[in-house]
């Protein structure tokens, strides 16, 4: 054992003095922390109550738990390199817990990691090796901040060089004391450097970003579960995030366990097109005002700390919400400050008022009679639902009214006749309120999914298959609330059972397809339509697709607002589409498709063609079976 | 100031509309309701009075139990009381009989204006603001826009033919019927309708009020119009196409 080199936890006996300072420093080092971080846990706990959090299913919690914090899996995913790093400073923070346990029981001659014994060597030498880890991880992470300095982190901040430094100093201390001549003098210096270091280190935590290593495994441990989940609003007094009173603990929790990493903001379509949103600042902008005001504050939560403007320029697309590696979740704080706007009258803005007016009076989002639909149905000879069919084919404020909506509903329709599955319309039908939903709208919404819900129970509606990813997500999720739907499938995903039954297209095409937002990170279907794709031509992918596509500015109600600051982001999205050199974009929702409509017309000459999934696998069929 | 505003609750614009047996009504199970819209105008331009200059906004409005719906949305987009008139009979009355309820409510009330739509959407004779004006002996305007104070009364901006306007001044109290589309409609919200549930509404029943409901106008027929078409086809070629079209637009039409 005496060949082997020392470690930290033999440091040799120190002085009853030596003892006295530890105590004092710990004492004040503890206290600091604590004067800190009272306060922040406090406005945590007096936050309102989530009135729809469960703890169940457990089971999703805990496999969250070891996915995202334990194996650091979406840090890494997202950002493969600094994600790298990150891991193995947080798994150096795990093994080191006891080491640094050890390490203060030392001082009272009580260390109970025996470095004479196996078991006690193993550990001090399994520790090392992430002391290693973390040393190379954090001196890469602090290349990155202060030298190779990506956008997204935003302004420098000393308070990062520190605390990165210190976790060095931690590290280096812990592995120097294996080339120290045996408990000496020099021995005992690094014992104390390690522990000045770890007793400045600690108080520092609750007043810098790094407060997310305390809270970011409960937030992630304890997220609302789904994907822009809504909450229901609670009581009578409850119209959505108006004021401090509004915030709820699982918000606060939150908003305190941002670590400012700008992932959000780095993929927001928002932020890239020059808009005010900065999804990164609404969190810190909740942050501040729980510091300010608190959360029993009757001081509005949009003027100050965050703005309307902001607020209102959100696509919905949830970039931000997949990305944010501590469990943050985007969407109901935004649709939430969004419903205290619209909800309590504050929210003016005439394109707004007319669609939420056009829906009070009418049935669909475009303000037009439904007479329109009326004469579409009966045009092209579209069976009415009568309960005998298999399939209910909602058409959707697109597919009923929109004339290139239309084309994708004759277009699927052609597919499901060809394939002799039976379908048919509703008499009548209303927005499925999507657009109010995330604009904030409760009421109307209500009014809406109550409606519709009641209409399809009287018709003894089973399946339902839409050509929209919006129509698809709100009846499924967000109806809940108010009733059982029934099933619902998006076309993409009919379409990919039934490519067997169909005769693929002979073409050498190249097709780039635009993943929705709400039919890829809202519903996680990304290989069906890709099928459905690769059937008709030759898949190209898009530099951002899959899970981390590009919105096309459309969804959260934006597509009935007026004109965007800043570039579109339909034309942002339609240049990276063209610059693929495919000769199609394939588009699977009637809104991408409206919105890239005029954006790659302005591509000018040579823009690719642009077809619905359900245009692209009826191409295949003979002529003949036209309707 | 304190204003009455008399609505009227007429079928949803997509409502499917079918004649009564009798053939003297549309059929009314199954349909939907909303507020008339210029109504809906004249409530706005009260409410919008009331936030300028202060005072209260009480909506008025006659039909049976389902009118109670636009009272409480007139409630829930910031009207302060509410005034039902009950009675079954009231879509069957004529414009004479309609003003005279809603006059006998407009005067327990005796507010310094009185707005409401120009028209109805359904029947669309556009007499019942001016006639309660008359039964009340109250000065009145029509086709309103924009209404503001001043020294005598009001100031109202009218809409006249061609894209002409005509600004007058009224004494109050008085008579408006408001046109649609003068100023900007507000969104019903989550926290109105909350609000409009502690509001009061005051029921009275129509036979109650002792108003004469005898017809002066008696309702004939009521049909749906017939669906014709007589597009035509002009062959030839683009210039003699153009020339048969000249020719029709003249002689036939009488347009150019
Ligand atoms: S949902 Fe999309 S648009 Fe909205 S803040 Fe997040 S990333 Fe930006
Ligand atoms: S909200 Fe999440 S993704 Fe955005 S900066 Fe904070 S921690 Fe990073």
């Amino acid at each position: 054992m005496t060949l082997l080199p020392p470690t930290l936890a033999e440091p040799g006996r120190f002085s009853e003095t030596e003892r006295w300072i530890f105590i004092a420093l710990a004492a004040a080092s503890l206290t600091l922390f604590w004067l800190r971080f009272g306060p922040i846990l406090a406005n945590i706990l007096q936050s309102k109550k989530d009135a729809d959090f469960h703890l169940r299913p457990i089971g999703r919690r805990v496999w969250d738990f070891v996915w995202e914090v334990m194996l650091q899996a979406k840090v890494i995913r997202q950002r493969p390199l600094a994600g790298v790093a990150h891991a193995f400073v947080f798994w150096a923070f795990c093994a080191f817990a006891m080491v640094t346990l050890n390490h203060c029981a030392t001082i009272f001659g009580s260390g109970f990691l025996n470095p004479r014994s196996t078991a006690g060597r193993f550990y001090d030498y399994f520790a090392a090796a992430f002391a290693v880890g973390c040393a190379l991880g954090i001196a890469g992470l602090f290349v990155r901040r202060f030298l190779v300095r990506p956008k997204w982190l935003g302004a420098l901040s000393w308070e990062s060089g520190l605390i990165a430094l210190l976790i060095f100093v931690l590290m280096v201390t812990y592995l120097g004391a294996f080339f120290m001549p045996n408990s000496g003098a020099g021995m005992r210096a690094l014992w104390w450097a390690h522990t000045l270091t770890l007793l400045y280190l600690l108080p520092v935590i609750p007043e810098t970003k790094h407060l997310h290593l305390v809270l970011s495994p409960f937030t992630v441990f304890l997220s609302r579960g789904g994907f822009s989940r809504i909450p229901p609003l609670a009581g009578d007094e409850d119209f959505g995030l108006v004021a401090g009173k509004d915030l709820t603990q699982l918000v606060s929790l939150q908003a305190y366990s941002c670590v400012e990493c700008g992932r959000c903001t780095e993929h927001c379509p928002a932020n890239h097109t020059g808009k005010t949103l900065n999804p990164k600042q609404v969190i810190l902008g909740v942050r501040a005002y729980l510091n300010d005001c608190g959360p029993e504050s009757a001081e509005p939560l949009l003027g100050k700390y965050n703005s309307q403007e902001a607020a209102f320029q959100c696509t919905t697309c949830g970039a931000c919400e997949f990305q944010c590696p501590v469990g943050i979740e985007h969407l109901p704080i935004i649709v939430g400050l969004r419903r205290g706007a619209v909800n309590t009258g504050a929210w003016e803005d005439e394109h707004g008022g007319k669609l939420f007016l056009a829906l009070e009076r009418g049935s669909n989002a475009l303000g037009l009679s439904a007479a329109e639909r009326d004469k579409f149905v009966e045009k092209n000879a579209l069976p009415i639902f009568d309960g005998t069919q298999e399939y209910c084919l909602w058409l959707g404020c697109m597919g009923g009214y929109d004339p290139k909506g239309r084309e994708i509903v004759l277009a699927l329709v052609q597919v499901m006749r060809r394939l002799g599955v039976s379908f048919g319309v509703l008499r009548k039908e209303k927005c499925t309120g999507d657009p109010v939903r995330r604009l904030g709208n409760d009421l109307l919404f209500q009014q809406l999914a109550e409606a519709n819900l009641e209409t399809l129970k009287r018709g003894q509606v089973k399946k339902i298959v839409s050509i929209c990813p919006h129509c698809v997500r709100t009846i499924q999720e967000d109806w809940k609330e108010f009733g059982a739907a029934p099933r619902i499938e998006h076309h993409s995903e009919f379409l990919a059972r039934h490519l067997g039954q169909l005769t693929p297209v002979q073409s050498q095409k190249k097709i780039v397809f635009h993943d929705p937002c709400y039919l890829g990170r809202y519903r996680g279907v990304y290989d069906e339509p890709r099928a459905v794709v690769s059937h008709a031509g030759r898949l190209v992918e898009a530099p951002r697709s899959g899970e981390r596509s590009f919105c096309c500015g459309a969804g959260g109600g934006l597509a009935f607002l007026g004109e965007e600051k800043g570039e579109r982001v339909s034309h942002a999205r339609a240049r990276e589409l063209a610059a693929t050199g495919a000769e199609i974009v394939g588009a699977a929702c009637p809104f991408c498709n409206t919105m890239f409509r005029d954006a790659l017309a302005a591509q000018g000459r040579g823009a690719p063609e642009l077809l619905d999934i359900a245009q692209l696998a009826a191409q295949g069929l003979p002529a003949k079976s036209a309707i | 100031m304190k204003i009455v505003v008399a609505i009227k609750q007429v079928p949803e614009r997509d409502a499917p509309v079918r004649i009564a047996a009798n053939g003297k009504w549309i059929e009314e199970t199954d349909l939907q309701y909303a507020m008339n819209e210029p109504d809906a105008y004249a409530l706005e331009e009260a409410l919008q009075l009331k936030e300028k200059y202060g005072g209260e906004v009480v909506v008025v409005s006659a039909g049976p139990e389902r009118v109670g719906t636009v009272i409480r949305e007139a409630l829930a987009k910031g009207a302060d009381r509410g005034f039902h008139i009950v009675g079954d009979d009231v879509a069957g009355r004529d414009a004479l009989g309609v003003a005279r309820l809603l006059a006998t409510a407009v005067r327990a009330e005796s507010p310094d204006l009185v707005l409401t739509g120009l028209q109805s959407e359904d029947v669309g004779m556009g007499q019942t603001g001016v006639i309660v004006a008359a039964l009340l002996g109250l000065p009145h305007a029509t086709l309103i826009l924009q209404v503001e104070k001043s020294q005598a009364g009001v100031k109202v901006k009218r809409e006249l033919e061609e894209g002409w306007f005509q600004s007058i001044e009224l004494p109050t109290p008085a008579v408006l019927t408001i046109q649609s589309g003068g100023t900007k409609l507000r969104y019903a919200t989550l926290m109105g309708i909350k609000r409009a549930k502690t509001k009061e509404v005051r029921t009275v029943k129509a036979a109650d009020l002792g108003v004469d409901a005898a017809p002066v106008v008696a309702l004939e027929e009521m049909k749906l119009p017939k669906k014709q078409k007589s597009t035509q086809i002009l062959p030839g070629s683009a210039k003699e196409a153009a020339a048969a079209l000249v020719e029709k637009l003249k002689f036939e039409v009488r347009v150019l």
